[in-house]
């Protein structure tokens, strides 16, 4: 037998292909059955794969309970409601073109998804290039209902702007002004990064060191043995995911965690579930509990409610309790049908109107709305102290929550946002 | 920014060792069969996954450590056996297009099985904790990675310089056709080989998921700085892959000091160095794959 005829070009060229498609990832041409005419078709863009594959599985489920109770109330406008899901991979390329394609060859009428802050202000542009409606219901970066704020745009999830607020003063109280950051290196990172320098700013507090990571970044160690030498009072982690949980783990495994107090302005159960015991630790920023009725409100039957029924429909698949994207998406579908419903229609604009400004109780605490001025959902955000291993009765339930701050306290004003939002509804 | 070099080079070799042992790997299996298998980060994340399993079934750590990347092998035996092979002689680019293939379906696989979520991989308690350098406090688990990598390329150097199995390996790298005239069993040659890049990509998968997290990705994370290894240290050679994985190592990790934005795209910048002054790889053998 002869050996293949193999040379480098061929190799070169090959592994190129190769990466290319590790780039692009599968296409999505997988035919989808006809579904019934009358139902009213919603985008999803979630990431399915990569490292915001949890959390982008957790939002799905929120969007499918919010479906279910609406479906099961008879729909929206006399209509079943339907989603069709694209995997946007976290990126951003990949999120606009799954946009385009869910609306004009799926045919959806409004949009909802996203989980790195990237693909949100992609999806936005595109959106609002097509006049579709969308609910970012979980990127964070400022921009979103900042400087690129659109009138099709919902965003659910706080803005990294209130993540910082909500969090800087209590790690400044607990633990001194000397801050060491861990930043990831693309929108959520570098807004949350000006937030916290706005902070400090106020405080008097001073950087002991900035790091910046690319999305993804597996292997943490370089970055890790620079903050001991800066001697920080406090160790600020601003990356999420699965990075979330390699750094951790590193900061662990160098020691770190034993030698400095640790913290960051949000952290979710997701990457907190891939960690052991010992990485779980610090004071953080937290969107919502599924335990605490601080988080869910006093009495409040819908957020109980909803814990049962994700408890009695999810937990075999799943395993775990719900998560803040759980309730990302659940807030941003049902408002999203709210709003059809009290249009009366599917038309953007229109629908766009009657949720702006509408106040709302949900599943958290003391209810929210969309300002009008930016579409930001204004409602509180909490701060949790870990534990490592839970309850006594629940070894998931890892927030024991230490604050809770309004809204209206960790936002920037109406005043101050109309300075850098400028929205403009088509004629 | 200097006092911070050191533990920073400590870093880049820990980091190097292990890109280097994945691309041994690679370029075993490459060398031999044309086979650029794209499927190899996913048999470390299989690898993985069967230790974390057997942990998590209460096996000690270190049975889990041995047996995870010998049932991957197993398994990796069988798909050389029934897929790869009918693709050997063909275009380079069948065999990429099936393991590129393979590894999609492993990762909606492990998806299935195990979920998209991160899963807990810790190392035992004697492997955990910090050890002082003197310049710095370094984790005990890397310097067992760095001790398991240098054992497994001590026993790779010595299967493939000093036993008659890899004089016959070496040989059919140079000439499959004289080597069967000569009553060698190449087939049975191939799958050895194959098994044996999949040794080290599983030994190498069990050692990541206790430094990262396990996910269906992990495994991939590390494809492509193997795969730049191989290309700068030149295919066909052992000692190319691992001055190759340490250049890069270190590379990344002084980067990640003084240019942090660059830290990623600076293995490319070298791999495109490399590949204009010395097409063949640094340690690349003329003619093999020139």
């Amino acid at each position: 037998m002869s050996g293949p005829t193999f040379n480098r070009r061929t190799f070169v060229k090959g592994a190129g292909y190769g990466a290319a498609a590790l780039a692009l990832g599968v296409p999505a041409f997988i035919p989808r059955l006809g579904e019934a005419a009358d139902a009213i078709k919603i985008g999803v863009l979630e990431p399915y794969t990569g490292t915001y594959a949890y959390p982008g599985e957790n939002e799905t489920i929120g969007i499918q309970m919010a479906i279910d109770a609406w479906n099961k109330r008879g729909g929206v406008l006399g209509r079943q409601i339907e989603i069709v899901k694209e995997d946007e991979q976290s990126k951003p390329d990949v999120a606009a073109q799954k946009a385009s394609k869910l609306v004009n060859q799926d045919k959806c009428v409004a949009l909802i998804g996203t989980v790195s802050s990237a693909s949100s202000l992609s999806v936005q542009a595109k959106s609002h290039e097509m006049n579709v409606l969308f609910f970012a219901s979980g990127g964070h970066t400022d921009d979103v209902t900042g400087s690129k704020c659109t009138w099709n745009t919902f965003r659910t999830c706080h803005s990294t702007w209130m993540e910082a607020h909500a969090t800087a003063y209590t790690l400044a109280k607990q633990f001194g002004k000397r801050f060491y950051f861990i930043t990831p290196d693309y929108a959520y990172g570098h807004a949350l990064q000006t937030a916290f320098d706005d902070v400090i700013k106020q405080i008097g507090g001073t950087t002991a060191g900035t790091d910046l990571t690319p999305l993804g970044t597996t292997d943490f160690s370089s970055v890790l043995t620079k903050v001991t030498p800066a001697k920080p009072d406090v160790l600020v982690v601003l990356v999420q995911g699965d990075d979330y949980t390699n750094c951790m783990k590193q900061a662990d495994s160098f020691g770190l965690l034993k030698k400095f107090p640790v913290g960051g302005p949000q952290v979710e159960l997701e990457p907190l579930y891939g960690l052991a015991p010992e990485a779980r630790t610090g004071y953080w920023g937290i969107e919502w509990s599924y335990s605490s009725d601080v988080c869910l409100g006093k009495g409040n039957n819908a957020a109980h409610q909803f814990v049962k029924d994700y408890f009695a429909h999810y937990l075999n698949t799943q395993k775990k309790p719900p998560t803040a994207r759980q309730c990302f998406g659940y807030v941003s579908m049902d408002r999203m049908l709210a709003g059809m419903a009290a249009a009366k229609s599917t038309d953007s604009v229109k629908v766009a109107r009657a949720i702006e400004g509408e106040k709302f109780q949900s599943i958290f605490a003391d209810g929210g709305y969309y300002r009008k001025e930016d579409h930001q959902l204004m409602w509180p955000m909490w701060v949790a102290k870990l534990r490592p291993n839970g309850t006594p009765s629940d070894p998931n339930d890892l927030f024991d929550v230490v604050a809770k701050h309004d809204a209206a306290s960790i936002e920037q004003s109406v005043a101050e946002k109309a300075k850098i939002c400028k929205m403009a509804y088509p004629a | 920014m200097l006092e911070h070099a050191g533990p920073q080079i400590f870093n880049g070799l820990v980091l190097g060792a292990f890109y280097a042992i994945v691309a041994i790997g690679l370029s075993l299996i490459m060398n031999l069969t044309g086979t650029i298998n794209m499927a190899h980060g996913s048999f470390m994340t299989l690898a993985g996954y069967l230790a974390f399993a057997m942990i998590a079934r209460g096996t000690n750590f270190w049975f889990a450590f041995l047996a995870a990347p010998i049932i991957a092998v197993l398994i990796a035996v069988i798909v050389e056996r029934t897929l790869i092979r009918p693709l050997y002689g063909r275009d380079p680019v069948y065999s990429l297009l099936l393991t590129f293939g393979l590894s999609l379906i492993a990762e909606e696989v492990f998806h299935v099985i195990w979920g998209a979520n991160t899963l807990p991989f810790a190392p035992p308690a004697s492997l955990s904790g910090t050890l002082a350098l003197g310049f710095m406090n370094f984790p005990v688990y890397r310097l067992f990675i760095v001790a398991v990598l240098v054992l497994a390329f001590a026993a790779l150097a010595f299967f493939l310089y000093y036993t008659r199995f890899g004089l016959r390996l070496r040989a059919a790298v140079q000439d499959t056709e004289m080597i069967a005239a000569l009553g060698t069993n190449t087939q049975l040659l191939y799958t050895i080989n194959f098994g044996l890049g999949i040794l080290l990509a599983g030994i190498a998968g069990v050692l990541a998921v206790g430094l990262l997290g396990l996910n269906p990705t992990t495994g991939n994370t590390l494809l492509m700085p193997a795969f730049v290894t191989v290309i700068i240290g030149g295919m066909g050679s052992l000692y190319g892959s691992i001055i190759g994985g340490i250049l890069i190592g270190l590379a990344t990790s002084l980067m990640t000091l003084y240019v942090p934005a660059a830290s990623e795209v600076i293995i490319y910048v070298l791999m495109a160095i490399v590949l204009t002054i010395r097409p063949r790889g640094l340690f690349g053998e003329e003619g093999l794959f020139g």
